[in-house]
């Protein structure tokens, strides 16, 4: 019951939703924006809705240590509940860790084959059955084609949906006339879904800017709570 | 005090060394213990012949090459008396690692340069930190092949959250390691010698100045940030190495500061100058708040200033058994004590006379007269326990007592002969003396010795020991979970307790419920009117305790209850302290199973290092052990994976790493949490539990 509650509201759902039902297996996603802005939120809230639905996933990080990562769920977590009234919060708290790996990638310059092969080893051998994997802290500004390529033949072999973080940084424009961040141009190929988050009059919005085959802006009716960076109806 | 005695506090340490397993912290304080001169030759920790290193004397360690026992030994540098504590490296002995934490001032923390912070740092560091100790690091094995100081010196501040500094910079690494820069004289240092004792200062090496002149900046910014007056000269480019040195001093002193030095132990380059940051850095014991607790005034704290001309206050830490009998290892705080005193143990309650007192180096001791507040000495011939306060007599102090977790396992022993029963019992009782975490009792449905402790290895040393110092030989069973029983919801109980047996008959009557709580248990007395008079509340509150003991479902130990005694009945005549025991008793017994019980098992945190190439089997292996994995931090070659483990998964997990990894892994463990044992195996559990009872009652 509690499970049904929480999905049929979650603002998580609606933004599945705008994205015709979601990143879908073998594809990859992306929320870009300057540093400090809530991508890594929204991260957080996707796994949490994932494990609250009794699936697996992993949250691969690049920079961050495992207790702030941890941090970041626990926060994300009270804050969900207490917004959705949940009961037996100690039982669905214990199966999430339960459902949730974290794993760290620290060395500078840690190569994307090293990364797939410790998901790889995880999954198999481990027989740790995640389907959605988070990527916080993935350098963008650093050639990154070839790596991308690596991620979404992974992502189509093994049937995953990969959801990236893209920290943007520079001087304004940061983003095109379509909204489209520079950084990301590169790699528009390997993106099934791209949002941008934006600051707005002291809101944080979220716009969709590519959505699988379709490439336009779309102000999304979505933006995040500024108390809890829970995504909410705007 | 007087002046000399002022000079000779301030010439005095008491320090630690902690490290990770492996990250040569043997190896560095035997050198330490060389350069103070006090031994003659070094050897190399698992040397193949003529003994380990100094610090590790029993026997049992040199076997396994890690160091169990918290020796101390003292030694001189530069005017300086050092009392070094060793303190063990495996999670297995945390207890002693946290006793000996209790008497240091300072500390140094050794690193790998290529593993650098691994699982165990991060325990050690924690302990540190609970105990405030300041901190020198000491990045080791510079020798090494993929050697990295800056990187560990990240890890020292991203990992541990210090804020840190090098205090050197290395002159070439790995093979090509030819001495150390130290960034606050501004020299280069070689190590010269057959065992690198002779220290030659040189210019910087013109290709390292950059470098050089990088960190020291580095240096210079981060220790302004806790200090005005360097700050000042800093900005008018007056910075005479006085004043860095005594701000490095305060900062490290207040904990705000960790100085990094580097260096190789084993290649004998970098230890004189980290014996100097001990001398220059850290705190002499008049530097370090202790407080005590007054028994006498409810435990009020008082501090115990290391005025020698006080009445004395004492801790004692460490016991060993050595051939002359039982040598106590105490810190004094507060005072002196000499020969012929009459002292007063406030646990004990007794009084007793200083007989011979010894200053303890490596592998010989000294006799010695007395000795002074700040001082760490050992006394013969008291029967103390660890953990012990001793005070002059007036006094009734207590130091805070340690914090001692429960055991997790235990295992039945048995002695194969008349003649190690009897020699059992005294190592036994010896043990527990010393070690808090170490129990033993006789089960009296098996009449067997039981012992308990925190882990596999934590016995597995015991056992050892008992056969080398004692002599014992016994048979060990299966080590046995320590699993506890809890209820999990609210249940009412109204009992009478009736016997009618001629003489005086006995009656009592108890109501009320039992709840879910989230400590070990409590006890509410809401009778109201005096339906129970109240002599006889307390008898209800010891027969409830009575049932906690055995659980109904396997006999375990319940914990979490809350007891809330709401009414009851009485006889003028036939009410009795025994009757409402045995009421309370009668009432738990039957309200128990409505309480809904559950079994619970203790939860392990288990972190493994292995190299990425077998993080899968790792991986792999931990599932198997219904274990949850957290977390996977993959660093260049290694990996350290950390998991939730249930203890009853985790015996013979050593030999499974072993034998997965090409030995090239290890892993520690600590006691987390009690957890809810599954469902299936709750069963069997139980059901196991049912034959043993029938089989008892054949």
């Amino acid at each position: 019951m509690v499970k049904k509650i929480l999905s049929s509201k979650s603002p998580v759902k609606i933004l599945e939703k705008s994205i015709s039902g979601g990143l879908g297996p073998g594809n990859l996603g992306v929320f870009a924006s300057r540093k400090g802005v809530g991508k890594t939120a929204c991260l957080v809230q996707i796994a949490l809705n994932r494990l609250i639905d009794g699936q697996s996933i992993i949250h691969v990080s690049y920079a961050s240590r495992v207790d702030y990562i941890i941090a970041w769920y626990e926060e994300m977590f009270k804050n969900l509940a207490s917004r959705e009234n949940l009961s037996r919060l100690m039982e669905i708290h214990d199966e999430i860790i339960r459902r949730r790996v974290i794993m760290n990638f620290r060395q500078e310059g840690m190569k994307t084959e090293q990364v797939l092969k410790g998901l790889e080893a995880l999954l198999v051998q481990g027989n740790f059955p995640a389907k959605t994997i988070i990527i916080d802290g993935f350098n963008f500004y650093l050639p990154a084609a070839g790596d991308l390529q690596l991620f979404k033949k992974f992502a189509l072999d093994r049937q995953l949906e990969f959801w990236f973080s893209c920290s943007l940084r520079g001087n304004d424009p940061l983003f095109d006339q379509q909204g489209l961040p520079f950084v990301l141009k590169d790699y528009l190929d390997s993106f099934d879904i791209i949002f941008t988050l934006e600051n707005e009059h002291d809101r944080v919005k979220v716009n969709l800017v590519k959505d699988h085959n379709q490439l336009s802006l779309k102000k999304l009716n979505l933006e995040l709570d500024p108390q809890t960076l829970l995504l909410a109806k705007a | 005090m007087n002046s000399t005695l002022s000079n000779t506090l301030s010439r005095m340490r008491n320090i630690g060394i902690s490290a990770h397993i492996d990250s040569g912290k043997t190896t560095l304080t035997e050198r330490i213990l060389y350069y103070c001169k006090k031994i003659h030759r070094m050897h190399e920790v698992k040397a193949k012949e003529g003994g380990g290193a100094t610090m590790d004397f029993m026997e049992l360690e040199r076997e396994r090459g890690i160091t169990i026992s918290s020796a101390t030994t003292n030694v001189s540098w530069n005017d300086h008396s050092i009392n070094i504590i060793d303190t063990p490296g495996h999670v297995d002995f945390t207890i002693e690692v946290e006793r000996s934490l209790r008497v240091l001032d300072g500390a140094i923390l050794v690193l790998c340069s290529v593993g650098g912070v691994q699982s165990q740092t991060l325990t050690v560091d924690k302990q540190l930190k609970r105990y405030k100790v300041p901190v020198l690091a000491f990045i080791n094995k510079l020798d090494r092949i993929g050697a990295n100081p800056f990187k560990v010196k990240e890890q020292v501040v991203d990992k541990l959250g210090r804020q840190a500094a090098l205090m050197q910079i290395p002159i070439g690494l790995e093979d090509k390691l030819e001495g150390v820069i130290d960034l606050v004289s501004f020299k280069a240092i070689y190590f010269d010698g057959p065992n690198g004792e002779t220290i030659r200062e040189e210019e910087i090496p013109v290709e390292l100045l950059d470098q050089a002149r990088h960190y020291r900046e580095e240096l210079l910014d981060i220790v302004s940030l806790t200090s005005d007056e360097l700050a000042e000269v800093i900005l008018e480019d007056k910075v005479a190495p006085g004043i860095l040195h005594k701000a490095i001093r305060q900062a490290t002193i207040r904990r705000e500061f960790t100085p990094v030095f580097i260096g190789s132990a084993y290649h004998n380059k970098g230890v004189q100058p980290l014996l100097d940051g001990v001398v220059n850095y850290l705190p002499h014991p008049g530097e370090v708040e202790n407080i005590a607790l007054d028994l006498d005034r409810n435990q009020l704290p008082v501090a115990l200033p290391a005025d020698p001309d006080l009445p004395c206050v004492a801790y004692a830490f460490k016991l060993e058994e050595g051939p002359y009998g039982q040598l106590t290892y105490i810190r004094i705080y507060q005072g002196s004590l000499k020969k012929g005193d009459e002292l007063f143990n406030t646990r004990s309650r007794q009084k007793f006379k200083v007989g011979r007192l010894v200053r303890m180096h490596a592998d010989h001791m000294e006799d010695i007269t007395g000795a002074i507040a700040g001082d760490i000495i050992a006394l013969f011939g008291v029967d103390f326990a660890s953990g012990d306060t001793i005070c002059s007599n007036g006094l009734n102090y207590t130091l805070t007592s340690i914090y001692v977790p429960d055991p997790v396992i235990s295992l039945a022993i048995e002695p194969v002969d008349k003649i190690s029963s009897d020699r059992m019992s005294r190592a036994l009782s010896r043990f527990t003396k010393e070690d808090p975490t170490f129990r033993t009792y006789l089960d009296p449905e098996s009449r067997q010795t039981i012992i308990q402790g925190m882990g596999e290895l934590h016995l597995d040393v015991y056992i050892e020991r008992m056969k080398r110092e004692y002599r014992v030989e016994v048979v060990s069973g299966q080590p046995q979970v320590a699993y506890r029983e809890a209820i999990t919801a609210r249940a009412d109980f109204d009992y009478v307790h009736k016997k009618q047996t001629g003489g005086a008959g006995q009656f009592a009557r108890v109501s009320g419920y039992l709840e879910p709580f989230e400590g070990s248990y409590e006890f509410i007395n809401e009778v109201k009117s005096g339906h129970i008079p109240r002599e006889f509340i307390p008898s209800c509150d010891k027969g409830f305790q009575a049932s906690l003991k055995k659980g109904q479902l396997i006999g375990s130990p319940i914990i979490g209850v809350r007891v809330v005694l709401t009414d009851g009945q009485f006889h003028p005549v036939d009410s009795s302290d025994l009757a409402f025991q045995l009421a309370a008793q009668g009432a738990f017994k039957q309200v128990y199973k409505k309480a809904r019980p559950q079994l619970l098992e203790p939860i392990m945190k288990v972190a493994v290092e292995t190299p990425s190439e077998f993080s899968g089997s790792v991986f792999g292996s931990l599932n198997q052990r219904r274990g949850i994995i957290i977390s996977s931090v993959e660093t260049g070659l290694y990996s350290t994976i950390e998991a939730e483990v249930p203890l009853s998964e985790m015996f013979g997990y050593s030999t499974v790493l072993r034998s997965m990894t090409q030995g090239k892994a290890e892993y520690t463990m600590e006691f987390l949490k009690y957890a809810r044992v599954p469902q299936n195996l709750a069963d069997d559990l139980m059901e196991k539990h049912r034959q043993q009872i029938e089989e008892e009652k054949k």
